[in-house]
């Protein structure tokens, strides 16, 4: 079952499209890959998605069209987003980021248990969480801002380059984390990336977007194996 | 958008023709009302040129203009100059108290300097009131008027405007010459991006109180004038409201046009008279009305509406020796890689 | 000593009214990075209504309830008629919208109460205490308190709040705060509505010091401004200790400066801000995020 389905979507910044109706689906419980040269519109997608960018096409999340919802709304129906660079509120502490994170959420227990877990999850940042976020660390900051989205309860999580100025070493720490909400809590995870090798080892489905276009689709065991793939973004 | 290029552009050649045509059709009164507008117009000239070209916000441009209105005053009251010749000195003066105005303004950001220059402005009239001894205090100053010589066909309030007229036409010219310039090219840098301006080596300190000094001298100029076209000056006439008027008829003709600035004053000074004779008692609601509508519907002030900008594309047609100089890609050429 | 002291309590006095006006500006920069020219003038036309129920008969405290909710109701039907249609257009233009909120309350306020002026009705207890030999006003005490007050419901609210927290988040980034589902249009809204009410609540404390004008807050506004500057602008605390320094400034300097006197008092708050600017750029209490106006 899809719970995600984009049809026709067409989105851009003033009088210009930047997407030209691209057309993918994600499936329940699945690690879909979105690949793409810089300014292919990636992060395009993800905020049209978000309901941050008007756009034309459908959208549909879970059975529910998302096109007349505002973006709080598409919040509080599962879909959350982790935005390219910092995600984090930087004049909040750790906690207070959390607790903004858990704003869709109504009880106030469920809210301490997430923040337990995650505090759990993330030990450095328990051990930060009257620090101010802004003076964290990048890798932090990225754990942060993870946690934050985590503290929405998703139904599908969208990643945009999570990876982005991390180490090797905790990028494939960030990657296990994601394998196992996606295998442990069944999260269904639509990931962005530019660390093409690493995200289809990870992914189930891949997507490779060029200037707007979904040009390449399909399992991604099959595009790690995908000659002009492999030419274009995993420098073979 | 390039400083030299829009003074050529429609509006300013619109302004112009209005400005020359006047004489013919308004009523002496009118046009020694729309004398008093030229010379807020060069005052804006001046304040544009810190806030379109250079992004610096002065609210004390009220004030300025009030130093140099003192200036022609004094200078004709207590040393006998004939009060145009006092004018170029006017500017001068006004012009190092802007520098000294200016010289905080090195290290104050966009919104502190307008409310510092602002307390500038607040304290003004009372300054002048404290200063009795050489400005007369509520009393104020009354200056001789310069009279239209015998040969002069047209009547004293024509003569006067032309005066007017000439001051503007000097501004305007001396303004396009500063932007022209390196230092224009210094100052455009700094609004567009001071950071990097300054990486690039741009002399920040130098090109901002350059803005300040230009900016002070217009202010001063239009002050002399409005003091000799007046005949006489108190506090009262350089009240804190007055730097505000000149910034909103800056930013409704259009802070980077300099026919937007003409534009603007012609606003501040008709648009409330004519508020009030639409209602005495709702005048300044309605005034407050029209500014808001304004701005809501011309963003970029007047100058930039879009009737502005269709009469530039005519203005095009008309001028195609300036099409060619236009650079960017040629028609055909639109489009192709 | 002895007029030190007396100086210095009235000058805190009236830096409690600066700084609650400054806290109504501060509040709405932050959450829309506008300054609202039309504050001081807003809160004149609330003062006004205020005082005309307790004409018509109503109880003090009953008026005061009813206009501060009508304040709240004012700032958000301001902000929703007014700002959010040009939310994007560039800042000059912002500028002069609100500075044709300033001439359209003020000459509202004319139109419907001509320019007389106006008790207003007497809230605070009379009376005082003399503590050897320095005149504290129990009028001073219980502005200074309601200032108190003010800034610590402000605090607790932004800071346990989830609404305040909201706000603050809306003000930090309004595309991260939609991120995690807040209505950020709402949250500007009610930052317009309660820096209204708080507008208000400055004119009640300046209205029983001053009568009741249509110009009342002008002077008000200023000193706020330079509060605020001074404090830093995205900064409440800032607000708070920025009035008080002004207040404290204005008082001091305008007695001990004789070539400042009475006339040029209006100098003070400028010079202190400029200094304290020249100093620290951002403001005591600001962040360096605040760029352009
Ligand atoms: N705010 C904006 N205004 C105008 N154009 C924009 C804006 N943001 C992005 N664009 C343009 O849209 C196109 C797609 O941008 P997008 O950010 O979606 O790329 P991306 O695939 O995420 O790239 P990257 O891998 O570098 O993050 C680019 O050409 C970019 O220049
Ligand atoms: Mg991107």
């Amino acid at each position: 079952m899809n719970i995600l389905t984009v049809r026709d979507l067409c989105a851009g910044y003033g009088a210009t499209d930047v997407l030209h109706k691209v057309s993918f689906t994600v499936e329940q419980g699945s690690i879909v890959a979105l690949l793409g040269a810089n300014g292919a519109g990636k992060t395009t997608i993800l905020r049209a998605l978000s309901g941050l960018l008007p756009s034309r096409g459908l959208v549909e999340f879970g059975g529910t069209d998302l096109r007349q919802c505002s973006p709080a709304r598409r919040v509080e129906l599962g879909l959350a987003q982790i935005p390219q660079g910092r995600g984090t509120f930087g004049d909040f502490t750790v906690e207070e980021n959390l607790a903004i994170g858990a704003y869709t959420i109504n009880s106030k227990r469920q809210i301490k248990e997430d923040m337990e877990r995650w505090y759990t999850a993330f030990p450095r940042l328990a051990e930060r969480r009257r620090q101010q976020s802004g003076n964290l660390s990048g890798g932090e900051q990225q754990m942060l801002a993870l946690a934050r989205a985590l503290m929405s309860r998703p139904k599908l999580l969208m990643c945009d380059e999570p990876s982005l100025g991390l180490a090797p070493a905790i990028t494939e720490q960030i990657f296990e984390i994601f394998k196992s909400l996606n295998h442990d809590h069944g999260m269904t995870l639509l990931v962005v990336e530019q660390n093409a090798d690493l995200t289809l080892q990870f992914a189930h489905t891949a997507y490779v977007l060029e200037a707007g276009d979904i040009t390449v689709s399909g399992p991604a065991s099959d595009l790690l194996r995908n000659e002009a793939v492999q030419q274009s973004y995993l420098g073979v | 958008m390039n400083g030299t290029r829009l003074f050529q552009s429609a509006p300013a050649a619109l302004v112009t023709a209005v400005a020359l045509c006047l004489p013919f059709l308004a009523p002496d009164f009118m046009l020694f009302e729309f004398s008093i507008a030229v010379c807020y117009g060069i005052a804006i000239l001046g304040l544009n040129l810190l806030l379109g070209f250079s992004g610096q916000i002065c609210l004390a441009q009220g004030a300025l203009f009030g130093i140099g209105a003192y200036a022609t005053a004094i200078l004709n009251v207590n040393f006998g100059m004939d009060p145009i010749a006092t004018l170029p000195f006017a500017a001068i003066i006004t012009s190092l108290i802007g520098v000294l105005i200016g010289l905080p303004a090195l290290r104050l950001q966009g919104l502190q300097l307008a409310i510092v220059t602002f307390g500038v402005a607040s304290a003004f009239p009372q300054l002048l009131l404290k200063m009795d001894w050489i400005t007369g205090g509520v009393t104020g100053l009354a200056t001789d008027q310069p009279l239209a010589p015998k040969w002069f066909p047209g009547s004293q309030e024509l003569w006067l405007y032309g005066l007017s007229l000439i001051c503007a036409a000097i501004s305007v010219f001396m303004l396009r010459r500063l932007l022209r310039g390196d230092t224009g090219r210094l100052m455009r840098a700094l609004r567009d991006n001071p950071l990097i301006a300054e990486s690039l080596g741009v002399n920040l300190t130098k090109a901002r109180l350059a803005a300040f000094a230009a900016s002070s001298a217009l202010a001063g100029l239009g002050g002399g004038l409005f003091c000799i076209l007046n005949g006489f000056i108190s506090p009262q006439s350089f009240l804190p409201m007055k730097s505000i008027d000149i910034l909103i008829g800056g930013i409704v003709g259009g802070i980077t046009s300099m026919a937007g600035a003409f534009i603007g004053a012609v606003f501040i000074v008709f648009v409330p008279g004519w508020t009030t004779d639409i209602n005495p008692a709702l005048g300044g609601l309605i005034y407050g009305l029209c500014l808001i509508a304004m701005m809501m519907v011309a963003r970029q002030g007047i100058a930039g509406l879009p009737i502005g900008r269709s009469l530039q594309a005519l203005g095009g047609i008309f001028n195609k020796k300036d099409l060619s100089r236009v650079p960017g890609p040629l028609p055909g050429q639109l489009g192709g890689e | 000593m002895v007029l030190f002291f007396q100086l210095l309590i009235d000058g805190l006095a009236s830096g409690a009214i600066y700084a609650s006006l400054a806290l109504a500006l501060v509040l709405i920069f932050r959450a829309t990075r506008i300054v609202n020219f039309g504050q001081g003038e807003m809160a004149t036309l609330s003062a006004y209504c205020a005082w005309q129920l307790c004409e018509w008969g109503l109880p003090v405290a009953l008026s005061f309830l009813i206009v501060g909710a009508a304040s709240f109701l004012l700032g958000v039907f301001v902000f929703r008629a007014v700002i959010k249609p040009v939310s994007k257009a560039p800042v000059e233009t912002i500028v002069v919208i609100t500075l044709g909120l300033f001439v359209f309350f003020q000459s509202l306020c004319l139109w419907l109460w001509r320019a007389d002026q106006r008790a207003f009705p007497a809230m605070f207890p009379s009376g005082g205490w003399d503590i050897l030999g320095v005149r504290v006003t129990a009028s001073a005490l219980c502005i200074l308190l309601v200032l108190l007050c003010l800034a610590a419901t402000m605090g607790a609210i932004f800071r346990f709040t989830r609404l305040g927290l909201a706000m603050r988040a809306s003000a930090y980034s309004s595309e991260k705060s939609l991120l995690v589902g807040i209505r950020v249009e709402r949250m500007l809204m009610l930052g317009w509505g309660f820096a209204a009410t708080i507008g208000f609540i400055a004119a009640v404390l300046v209205g029983p010091r001053l009568f009741l004008s249509p110009t009342m807050m002008l002077p008000i506004l200023l000193y706020a401004l330079a509060s605020a500057t001074l404090g830093g602008w995205d900064s409440p605390l800032g607000a708070l200790v920025g009035g008080l320094i002004v207040g404290v400034a204005e008082s001091l300097g305008a007695t001990f400066l004789p070539f400042i006197g009475a006339d040029l008092r209006v100098v003070i708050p400028i010079a202190v801000t400029l200094v304290i600017l020249l100093v620290r750029p951002v403001g005591l209490f600001g962040s360096s995020t605040v760029v352009k106006v």
